[in-house]
């Protein structure tokens, strides 16, 4: 019994010493990749620290939408997006099929393919993916940015900073000049009434969330000069029938999510019914991927566009 | 039950069976690896994969490996010292435990070392299995009211797991992986902190036999000489420990340590000399499975190997519940 066991153990520590040098291997690949070619290269600064990154970065793969519609707004085009699975996000976004490779979802991205694309640059989402930042740069240089839960404005700090990474910066101040212009026409263009209320909300089957004065939406609202009924630091905020008739916007603007919704269950309360939106029929739909997915400079404007058009038709 | 006939046939059996799908696991992912070129690959005569291979899939093969055999131990452990069926790391919330302040400890010391996370994963741990403990000694419990209570502590961790989920949003995606395990983003890093798993598992194979004389009773464990209390605190210890790691690693991934004990005595007894170590095979191989299936059945996306562990062992928990109840 006893010479059993021992051949036993024997073939147990055998396994471990094999995973053992299978580990030692694998640490020894780590740094043979790093020893490149320093050609030129661009330092930038980002929420985790410093990257350098190869001159014009030609393969660029990107993990949130808003890097997406940044990139747009520069011109080019990634070669891998994080999109959910969802081609026809990408398409609407873009407004146009563009030749990618999907590498998984924005919570969960496939590093697999990612390293596969083999890329100059990855644009990540400072919230989403700070844990596999190191994970990251062992494929390429890495920069983590403000994407979900940001402001518009940082927004547009990321849109900086990704100009930088890619050698754009000129194109940058271009494009955010044309930005700013577009906006100074929307606003002009826009005929409502001053100290109405706005607030910009996403409906789901259980939760009716507020986007307040610090989210992408509603900052962007206050930039074309339409009031945000909720002036808060957190970008957003849950809220049931009673807490919005309190507040009781002069403007309702719903980002529907897909399927049954919480706003149906509320239209027979009356509490809805008095709500100032809904007496003066101000209760707009709008899409939701638009108006809080993407969120970049090239959909902001589209929002702009889009609240014009909506609060004009009257 | 039945001593089965061929322990060690079956033993080295599944640690081929182990092999050949830790070989097959290599392939399988949103770049497809012929198993010819996994082994030019490793020998090196290859280059084309060797990035994904030696960053990705190799690291998470052994992971899926020590972590399953880790928590089936564990499993196997518990089940036999609290003498109850039903007792899993999982079922009697041990593995939320554990969750609950490694999130704790990811959220609130975000610039903490990465060893301050298994130790805490530790604590917490050990904090529900005490408090399980007291329970099933002080009512000498039966073994639904345990599992009840694990999954009312369970219930309890996981909405403190929630709580700070709903404060910290910042870290939502972390603490998300957390309650459903996943293996997704897992390296070399995360291996060293299983190195005390993979010493253990051996170690605990071997004092197998101590499990055995527990289970006499403890009136013939004494007469033969067994310090009781001090082996059941040790045994129990090294189960905590196991599932600490495991947890501190991969998140809360269910089932493994409730049904791969249970696999393990229907092919060789309860034997536990038998037991453990088969146990610990099916374990590992059941997450491997898991987590192979989880990454390549939509690829590029990935499903959580927790998922994929609950499809298959919710209703085979079930199962065990009702024949539980007919005896």
């Amino acid at each position: 019994m006893k010479k059993i066991k021992k051949g036993k153990l024997a073939i147990i520590y055998a396994i471990i010493s094999i995973l053992l040098v299978l580990a030692g291997c694998g640490s020894n690949q780590d740094s043979s990749k790093e020893n490149l070619d320093n050609k030129q290269k661009v330092t930038v600064q980002h929420e985790l620290g410093k990257t350098s990154i190869p001159k014009n970065p030609k393969k660029i793969v990107v993990l949130e939408l808003s890097f997406v519609d940044a990139l747009q707004g520069l011109g080019m085009k990634p070669i891998g997006i994080a999109d959910d699975n969802k081609t026809d996000m990408i398409e609407k976004l873009v407004g146009d099929k563009i030749d990618y490779t999907s590498v998984g979802t924005r919570q969960q991205p496939n590093l697999e393919v990612i390293s596969s694309l083999q890329p100059d640059l990855i644009i990540a989402d400072y919230q989403r993916h700070k844990e596999i930042y190191k994970d990251l740069e062992q494929i390429a240089p890495t920069i983590e940015l403000k994407s979900r839960e940001s402001t518009y404005e940082e927004n547009v700090d990321s849109f900086k900073t990704i100009a930088k990474a890619v050698g754009k910066e000129k194109e940058a101040n271009q494009r955010l000049d044309e930005h700013e212009k577009t906006i100074a026409e929307l606003k002009n263009e826009l005929k409502e009434e001053k100290d109405q209320t706005v607030l910009p909300a996403v409906v789901r089957d259980t939760s009716f969330q507020a986007h307040t004065s610090s989210s992408f939406d509603g900052e962007f609202l206050e930039k074309l000069g339409l009031k945000n009924a909720v002036q808060n630091k957190e970008a957003y905020a849950e809220m049931n029938l009673e807490q919005l008739s309190d507040i009781n916007p002069d403007i309702l603007i719903l980002a529907n999510n897909e399927g049954k919704l919480l706003t149906d269950e509320w239209k027979g309360n009356s509490l809805w019914k008095n709500l100032k939106a809904v007496k003066n029929d101000k209760v707009f739909v709008v899409d939701r991927d638009l108006w809080t997915r993407y969120r970049g400079v090239v959909s902001a404007e589209a929002i702009g566009k889009d609240t014009v058009k909506l609060l004009n038709e009257e | 039950m039945t001593k089965r006939k061929h322990p060690y046939g079956i033993l080295s059996a599944f640690l081929v069976l182990l092999l050949i799908v830790a070989i097959i696991s290599l392939g399988v992912g949103a770049i497809y690896i012929s198993p010819l070129d996994i082994l030019s690959n490793i020998s090196g005569t290859s280059q084309n994969n060797t990035f994904i291979l030696y960053n990705y899939r190799i690291p998470r093969m052994i992971i899926a490996i020590v972590i399953g055999a880790s928590l089936a131990v564990a499993g196997a452990i518990l089940q036999g010292i609290l003498k109850n069926p039903l007792a899993s790391p999982d079922v009697i919330g041990v593995t939320k435990g554990a969750g609950l302040f490694a999130v704790f400890v990811l959220i609130v010391f975000p610039t903490a070392s990465i060893l301050v996370l298994p130790i805490a994963a530790f604590i917490g741990a050990a904090v529900i299995a005490i408090i399980l403990m007291i329970f099933s000694y002080a009512q000498g419990a039966k073994p639904h009211t345990l599992a009840l209570v694990g999954v009312a502590l369970g219930a309890i961790c996981q909405a403190g797991i929630q709580y700070f989920m709903i404060k910290f949003p910042d870290n939502v995606n972390t603490t998300l992986l957390w309650l459903t395990g996943s293996l997704w983003g897992r390296g070399w890093s995360e291996i060293w902190i299983l190195v005390p798993s993979i010493i253990l598992i051996p170690f605990i194979v071997i004092f197998a036999s101590k499990l055995d004389i527990l289970n006499l009773g403890d009136e013939i464990a004494v007469g033969l000489g067994e310090r009781t209390k001090f082996v059941r605190y040790v045994l129990l210890s090294i189960a905590v420990i196991l599932t600490g790691l495991s947890v501190a690693v991969v998140g809360a991934i269910g089932f493994i340590g409730l049904i791969a004990p249970h696999v393990g005595r229907r092919l060789v007894g309860s034997r536990s000399k038998f037991l453990l170590p088969v146990s610990g095979t099916v374990g590992a191989l059941f997450l491997l499975i898991a987590d192979t299936l989880g990454r390549g059945i939509v690829p590029p996306v990935e499903i959580p190997a927790g998922i994929v562990t609950a499809v298959i062992g919710a209703p085979y928990f079930l199962y065990l519940l009702r024949r539980e109840q007919k005896k």
